[in-house]
This record gives C-alpha cells, sequence and structure tokens, in this order.
C-alpha cells in the first residue's frame, strides 16, 4: 500500500511536469493549428538559462525565476518572428517539419552552448524531503503539482474571460473571420508561442529542481507528447490533466511491470487512445464535410 | 519552337524516362560507380558505401511520405527491424545470406502491418504521432526480448557470402550495395508509373476525390506501408553489415529526421529527388568540414570536437532553409535551371 502511494505521488509530480509542457504543445497547436515538436527542446533550453543565471549571476529563487521567465518569453518571441512566421500560409506538412529542424537545431546547440554533463540547479529550495505520515516527499515535487493546478485555473479563466483569451480562441476556429473581425493574427501567434514556451520553462525549471538537468532532457517533450494527445491537442487544461495521467500510469508500470514498460507506457496508451478517440479525452471533435 | 516540356499521350505519362538521353546518362552514371570502387581511396569509398545504402532507405521511405503522402516520423524503427531480422537470422542461426535479405524485408513489412492497420484512421499529424511511438516501443522491444537480440549488447554481423562471392572487401559489397539501390531505383519508378504508384499520389494529393474514383485508400495505404517498410529494412540490414554490429545504439532517432530531410532537399515525391538529397545529406558535413578547415585550424579542430553536434544542426539548418526557399527541393531548383535555359531571355 504504501508502495503504491509513493508510486502514485512521484507519479503526480512528474505527471505534473508532462502536464505544463503538454500545456504548451496545446497553446500552441490551439492558436496555430501546428504541433511544435521543438517544445521539448524550448523546456530544456529556459531550464539550462535558469540554471546559468543560478551559478553566475545570483543563487535568489526569485531573481533565478524572473530571469527564466524573461527568456522563456524572448525565446518564444524569437523563434515565432525568424523561424515560424515566415512560414505562415504553407501547409502544414512544411510548418510541421521546420519545427523538426528547429528542434534539431536547439538540441545540439545544448551541447555547443553548455556540455554534455547533467547538473543540478541548486537554489535552496526544492530538495528538503518533507513526511506525510511514513511517505517521503520533496517540496520541489508538491511545488509543481501546486502551480498546475494554479496555472490550469488561471488558463481557464485566461481563456474563458480575458479579452485576449477570446482572441486567440477566435483566431483558433476561423482565422479569416478573426482577421476580418479586426484581430491581428500575427499579434496572437507571438502571443502563444511566448505564452508557451513561459508554461513549458517552467515545467522544465521545476524538472531541473527536482531531478537533474542534462542535455537528455528534450526526452521530456517526448514524454509530454502522449499527455497532449491524451488530453486533445487543442485543449489547453485537458493536456495538463493528461500530463497527470501519464505520469501515474508511467510510474505505475514501472513499479508493477518492469523498468522498460515505463519508457514506453506512454507511447502505448497514445496508440490505444488515437484508436478509439483521436481527437483526445477533452478535444473537439472537428467533422470532415465531403 | 518548343516552349516547354509537354507530355501530350498517356503513354508518354508513364514511361520510365523522360528522354533517351536520359538512359545514356545513366549507363555512363552506373559505369562510372562500377569503376568507382577500383579508383577511390577507402575513405571516399566508405562515403560511396554509405550514400548507396542511404539511398535504398531514402527510396523506402518516399513511397510512403513522398508518394502517398503519409508522414513517418518513426522509419528508423523498420530499419532497426530489418537490422536485427538480418543479424539474427544470419549471425545466430546461420541462415543463408540471401534469407537474411528476404527477413530484413519480410519482418519490417509485418511489423509495418501491425503499426499501419491501426493507424489507417488517422492522418497528417496524428500519423507522424503514432509512428514516432512505434519507433520507441520497437527499441523497447529490442531490448527486452534477450533471448533473441541479446539486448543492449548487440549482435556482430559479418559481411555476406552469396555462392561462393564473398562480399568481404568493401570494393565487393560497394557493388552489392549497389545492386541494391538499382534494384529499388528500378523498383520504385516502376511502382510510381504502375496503376498502385498513381492510386498512391491521388490519395496524397486528394484523399477523398480518390475515394470517389473507386481507390480502396485503406487497402492502398497498408500497401504503401508495407512495401516502404520492406524496402527500408533491406537499407537496415546493409547497414547493419556496413557497421559490422547491429545494435539499438547503431540508429539513433536522429536517422528518422535524416531520413526526412533527405526528402525534403531533393524534393518530396521524385526518385531523382531522394537520390540527389541523399548525396547532398550525406556529403554535407564533409563538405562542410573541408569549407571550415580552409579557414582555419582552430575551426578545423572546432568541427572535430563538436562533429556529431554540428552535423545535426546542419541537417536542421538545411531542412528549414530547403522548406521556406526551395519547398521543391534540388529538382524543382533543376527544374527551374533546365526552363530557364529553353526560355532565355524569356522568363516564361
Amino acid at each position: 500500500m504504501q508502495y503504491l502511494i509513493q508510486l502514485l505521488i512521484s507519479g503526480l509530480a512528474i505527471g505534473a511536469i508532462y502536464g505544463l509542457i503538454a500545456m504548451g504543445f496545446a497553446v500552441i497547436y490551439k492558436s496555430t493549428g501546428l504541433v511544435n515538436f521543438a517544445q521539448g527542446e524550448m523546456t530544456m533550453i529556459t531550464a539550462y538559462i535558469a540554471w546559468t543565471i543560478s551559478t553566475t549571476v545570483s543563487g535568489n529563487v526569485f531573481v533565478v525565476a524572473l530571469g527564466a521567465i524573461l527568456a522563456a518569453v524572448v525565446l518564444g518571441l524569437v523563434i515565432e518572428r525568424v523561424v515560424m512566421r515566415p512560414m505562415l500560409g504553407e501547409p502544414v506538412f512544411a510548418t510541421v517539419m521546420v519545427t523538426i529542424g528547429l528542434a534539431v537545431i536547439l538540441r545540439s546547440s545544448i551541447n555547443f552552448i553548455w556540455d554534455a554533463y547533467p547538473h543540478g540547479l541548486d537554489v535552496g529550495v526544492g530538495r528538503t524531503i518533507v513526511r506525510i505520515g511514513s511517505i517521503g516527499v520533496r517540496t520541489g515535487q508538491i511545488a509543481v503539482i501546486a502551480t498546475l493546478l494554479a496555472l490550469l485555473a488561471a488558463i481557464w479563466a485566461f481563456f474563458r474571460y480575458s479579452k485576449i483569451g477570446v482572441a486567440m480562441r477566435a483566431v483558433a476556429a476561423d482565422d479569416r473571420t478573426a482577421l476580418l473581425m479586426g484581430i491581428s493574427a500575427t499579434r496572437v501567434h507571438a502571443l502563444a508561442w511566448a505564452a508557451s514556451s513561459v508554461i513549458a520553462g517552467i515545467g522544465g525549471v521545476f524538472f531541473a529542481l527536482s531531478y537533474d538537468l542534462s542535455p537528455a532532457m528534450f526526452q521530456l517533450g517526448l514524454k509530454a507528447f502522449p499527455a497532449t494527445i491524451l488530453g486533445g491537442l487543442d485543449a489547453v487544461i485537458g493536456s495538463g490533466l493528461g500530463g497527470l495521467l501519464i505520469g501515474i500510469t508511467e510510474n505505475l508500470a514501472g513499479g508493477y511491470v518492469g523498468s522498460g514498460m515505463k519508457e514506453v507506457a506512454g507511447f502505448a496508451m497514445i496508440i490505444v487512445v488515437l484508436m478509439i478517440r483521436p481527437f483526445g479525452i477533452f478535444g473537439e471533435r472537428d467533422i470532415e464535410r465531403v | 519552337m518548343r516552349t516547354g516540356d509537354f507530355k501530350q499521350t498517356y503513354g508518354e505519362l508513364v514511361t520510365l524516362v523522360d528522354s533517351p538521353p536520359v538512359w545514356l546518362w545513366s549507363a555512363v552514371l552506373v559505369a562510372g560507380l562500377v569503376v568507382a570502387p577500383f579508383v577511390l581511396n577507402s575513405y571516399a569509398l566508405s562515403f560511396l558505401m554509405i550514400i548507396l545504402i542511404t539511398v535504398v532507405g531514402a527510396l523506402g521511405l518516399n513511397i510512403l511520405t513522398g508518394y502517398t503522402g503519409l508522414i513517418s516520423l518513426g522509419h528508423v524503427g523498420f530499419l532497426v527491424t530489418g537490422a536485427y531480422a538480418y543479424a539474427v537470422l544470419v549471425s545466430k542461426y546461420h541462415m543463408h545470406p540471401l534469407v537474411g535479405f528476404l527477413g530484413a524485408g519480410v519482418v519490417p513489412a509485418l511489423a509495418s502491418l501491425i503499426v499501419g492497420a491501426p493507424s489507417l484512421r488517422l492522418k497528417g499529424l496524428y500519423l507522424a504521432i503514432t509512428t514516432l511511438a512505434f519507433s520507441f516501443i520497437i527499441n523497447t522491444v529490442i531490448l527486452e526480448a534477450r533471448w533473441l537480440t541479446s539486448g543492449a549488447r548487440g549482435i556482430p554481423v559479418q559481411r555476406p557470402e552469396i555462392f561462393g562471392f564473398s562480399f568481404d572487401s568493401d570494393a565487393a559489397f560497394t557493388y552489392l550495395c549497389l545492386g541494391f539501390a538499382i534494384l529499388t531505383l528500378f523498383a520504385t519508378l516502376n511502382i510510381r508509373r504502375s496503376r498502385v504508384g498513381r492510386a498512391f499520389v491521388a490519395i496524397r494529393d486528394n484523399d477523398t476525390a480518390a475515394r470517389v474514383m473507386g481507390i480502396n485508400l485503406h487497402a492502398y495505404k497498408l500497401f504503401a506501408f508495407v512495401t516502404s517498410a520492406f524496402i527500408t529494412g533491406l537499407a537496415g540490414a546493409l547497414y547493419g553489415i556496413y557497421l559490422s554490429f547491429v545494435s539499438v545504439e547503431g540508429f539513433p532517432f536522429l536517422l528518422s529526421i535524416e531520413a526526412l530531410a533527405i526528402l525534403i532537399v531533393g524534393g518530396l515525391g521524385s526518385a531523382l529527388g531522394a537520390v540527389l538529397g541523399t548525396i547532398l545529406i550525406v556529403l554535407l558535413p564533409e563538405a562542410t568540414r573541408l569549407v571550415f578547415s580552409l579557414f582555419s585550424a582552430q575551426m578545423d579542430a572546432m568541427f572535430t570536437t563538436g562533429a556529431q553536434e554540428l552535423k545535426s544542426m546542419l541537417y536542421g539548418l538545411v531542412i528549414i532553409l530547403f522548406l521556406r526557399f526551395q519547398p521543391r527541393g534540388l529538382v524543382g531548383a533543376w527544374h527551374d535551371i533546365r526552363r530557364m535555359w529553353v526560355n532565355w531571355p524569356l522568363r516564361y
């Protein structure tokens, strides 16, 4: 029983990180209609920048957090402006391939700018172990679950009530009509890239806090992928919850079946999900008319 | 005056080559390739081998992604399956190499049925995702099935000996690769002009219209999957023999990206494009290294230390630049040049 609870809690913690990155996928898909295969790499770069700030400038938690968020915003905006905007109006295949090319470039630039060794992000918090009953949990793990839940609520409110959120939904639903209504599609796209970069970046920083950062971190993107498929590519909230589900599944499979299963549990799950509900649990079924 | 390259009859549309001189040039090229192993040093020869092996794999992916328009991000899965099928049959159970090659084609083809059949309902991105998932699952299966694949230790593979003729030397093995490359080229060109190939292209261009015209989407998509996996598996077997060692690490995920880069750079859906793209992508890191070393020894040193990173960075950059500025690839550029030549000084 205790083993099960331990697995569930660590599953929720890693699942919350997947959820954050999956929300990054969904924000971009929802407003631009493309899957950003470079999401994991953007997450990794934000985490590395946070690490650089913590070791070279200041180890203060707030300085590191602020610096990482700013860096993520700049990263998202630059990628949108330099790489993605010229591809506006091109077929989906071309734009998706561009994000794959971008992913390859970002991944190898990590080894170039930093190095290939794992590092610990130590800002003085997050690694202390709290005992709940007989189960030990890291504060960082509790913090990431809380952050995910808070962000889910914030994003729900943002899309529901704020003017920009409604504009983003409008662009996603029908960009031409949105343009006619006076919404700047490019501005919405830029905002989506920045937001996605920040949300996923937060996930990356939390991952570095609880575990270590290494050039293999881009695999977080691949792991978060099943989460966003499960929740629905166009469902931001659903993707966050999908992350929790994938995290738990993965940990249970790893704990009870075998370590090999842990790696592929998520992928096996999305193949099944895609067969039954290709649009995900919370996604909208788009009807194709002939 | 001839103002362009027009097809006037149905027969012209389905010929193997555009005009008789193409046969002559192809013959010259093949003759050059036959002589090459005697002239080239072993360093250059290794590039020739890699190019020939990669052409086979690129042509295989071209059937699925280029002709039928189904994006696969997991072709490295078929590649590694083919390599393992060959290694297990020949190295472990000491079967005849030809049986090994047959297995290297058939096993991935069967695997493609497993991944292809459930993927038929999916299109575009979703298919890319399931194929991506497939390539990760296949890696885990190989690592877990230790009784068959020796797990993470891998299987050493000898160069084959077929009917008393040993392909042990580099030159002989190059001929084997050349044989496979030419056969694959002919096979895919013929598939393209046959009823099946035209159905593939119809599905790519507009699947609804294709279905209205009586094309069975499921059957043809599955067929594209199976043929593509068969050819890719053969390439995998050749690559395994070239490495003389088959392991999961020998087939990194980057190969899937490289394969797509080849198709994009060459020109999607064209056999000539797959060949040109292969040559460019395989030689690109080497060519860049040469250019860098011209500038300074320092840059050359940077290249040797970070070779792997620079190589993948180049692939990424090339994909982005081609999609941005020349989405039709090298074949498109060649068509533009040819038209310019015919029409000069007029633009059209």
